[in-house]
């Protein structure tokens, strides 16, 4: 029963990337789901919980490009792994100290991922394309982070009207 | 049997690390077959059944779009079918007024009707020729099948035409056959009559009425009507006759004024 929701994760991954991935794309800055959801479990699951999902997410993203299963797999796990650390050892509290390790490790993801999938202008690509989706998927974790500690409800939108 | 849970549990986390590490050596550097196998599990799994939603809306969408599209073909269509429909009509009305000879002395100006007024009847009808068209009043109005009724008044760029249907428009007229004359008068209700055709003439239902040209309006031989009843009431001067007009007031359209032409 405990792995219900890590695979109902899987499927809203598989969701996104499918079907909503191309929709909330913004020019060519992305929302990275699989990362977000990899260091979010990091910071609130535990460290075998997220190097799994980060393997099983990475395998899912990676799964129409079989050569490159294992190196995606490797990433996200790792990504898991290190976000647990990183938490572990700063012990992180504030919001913004998550949210910062949420860009690094987004930013690090994103460069990964530019290596793997193709190095063809990689300079132009970092700014363009890594950089703005790590920005875009940090802003999503923002909203995610407010909504979580109750800093923005659905009664105080309200009230703003 | 605990000392062996005690140690699964003191390197649980790197049997797992192990475990992971392993797929993952296996997967970067192992055969093809089984990254492809992994590949289709997830493709499966994860990708097929949401790009199959994905692919029926936008199908669905598609379809939606083409059906606007072809909608809105139809109306263009229907639009342009109406049109032809319309000119072939016309068409048709034109063919007939074609070989259409008027009365010896007149020449005809082809004109159009803009309107027609009345309540239950049409009265009256404004054509597409005027003063600029030197029109004279009480010219007489013609279309292929008889007399339409005479002008009224004339502006600018329009004339005002009396139509036979008219209470107050009366036409001399005859019986083709027996040359028996009376007054062809239409009542209020859309009937048109004879009026002071003597009983010993003779008449009969189906006999064609045409203009005298007593009056100085109508030239003689303008089609008028036909007889649809013959009433001779005992000790009555004059018989009682209803006629069917020639032309159809209801659907008046491309008419003929007469004018007289130059000696």
């Amino acid at each position: 029963m405990k792995y219900i929701p890590y695979f109902i994760y899987m499927v809203l991954l598989g969701i996104f990337q499918v079907i909503l991935r191309d929709p909330t794309t913004i020019y060519s800055a992305h929302i990275n789901m699989a990362a977000l959801l990899v260091l979010m479990l990091a910071l609130y699951k535990g460290e075998l919980a997220a190097m799994w999902f980060g393997i099983a997410a990475g395998l899912l993203i990676a799964a129409p490009t079989p050569q490159l299963l294992g190196w995606t797999a490797l990433v996200y796990g790792l990504l898991g792994l290190v976000g647990y650390q990183v938490r572990g050892k700063l012990n992180l509290e504030s919001l913004y100290s998550k949210l910062i390790m949420m860009l690094g490790g987004l930013i690090v993801i994103e460069i990964a991922g530019l290596l793997l999938f193709g190095t063809d202008s990689f300079w132009l690509r970092l700014p363009t394309v890594a950089l703005s989706s790590a920005i875009y998927t940090s802003l999503v974790a923002l909203l995610y982070f407010l909504v979580k500690e109750g800093r923005v409800t659905i009664k105080k939108i309200k009230a703003l009207f | 049997m605990t000392w062996i849970s005690n140690l699964f549990s003191r390197y649980w986390r790197n049997v797992h690390l192990g475990v992971a590490a392993f797929l993952v050596v296996v997967l970067i550097y192992g055969d093809v077959t089984v990254n492809g196998l992994v590949s289709e599990l997830f493709v499966r799994v994860f990708h097929y059944p949401f790009n199959t939603i994905k692919t029926a809306v936008a199908e669905l969408t598609e379809v939606s779009q083409e059906n606007d599209r072809l909608r809105q073909a139809l109306v263009d269509a229907s639009v342009k079918l109406s049109q032809l429909e319309e000119d072939r009509r016309e068409n048709a009305r034109l063919r007939a007024v074609l070989g259409f000879e008027p009365p010896a002395g007149y020449g005809l100006l082809p004109a159009r009707v803009i309107s027609v007024a009345g309540e239950r009847v049409p009265l009256s009808a404004v054509v597409n020729r005027g003063l600029d068209d030197s029109l004279v009043v009480y010219q007489p109005v013609i279309n292929e099948d008889g007399l339409i009724g005479r002008v009224r008044s004339i502006s600018p760029g329009f004339a005002y035409v009396q139509l036979l249907t008219d209470p107050a428009n009366r036409v001399a007229s005859r019986v083709a056959n027996s040359r028996g004359m009376g007054i062809a008068k239409a009542h209020l209700s859309g009937s048109m009559f004879l009026d002071n055709f003597p009983v010993q003439e003779e008449i009969y239902i189906g006999d064609t009425i045409i203009t005298s040209g007593l009056g100085g309006v109508y030239p003689a031989g303008l089609i008028v009507g036909t007889v649809k009843s013959v009433d001779r009431p005992e000790e009555a001067t004059f018989c009682e006759i209803e006629l069917t007009p020639a032309a159809d007031f209801y659907s008046l359209d491309e008419l003929f004024i007469l004018r007289p032409m130059d000696p």
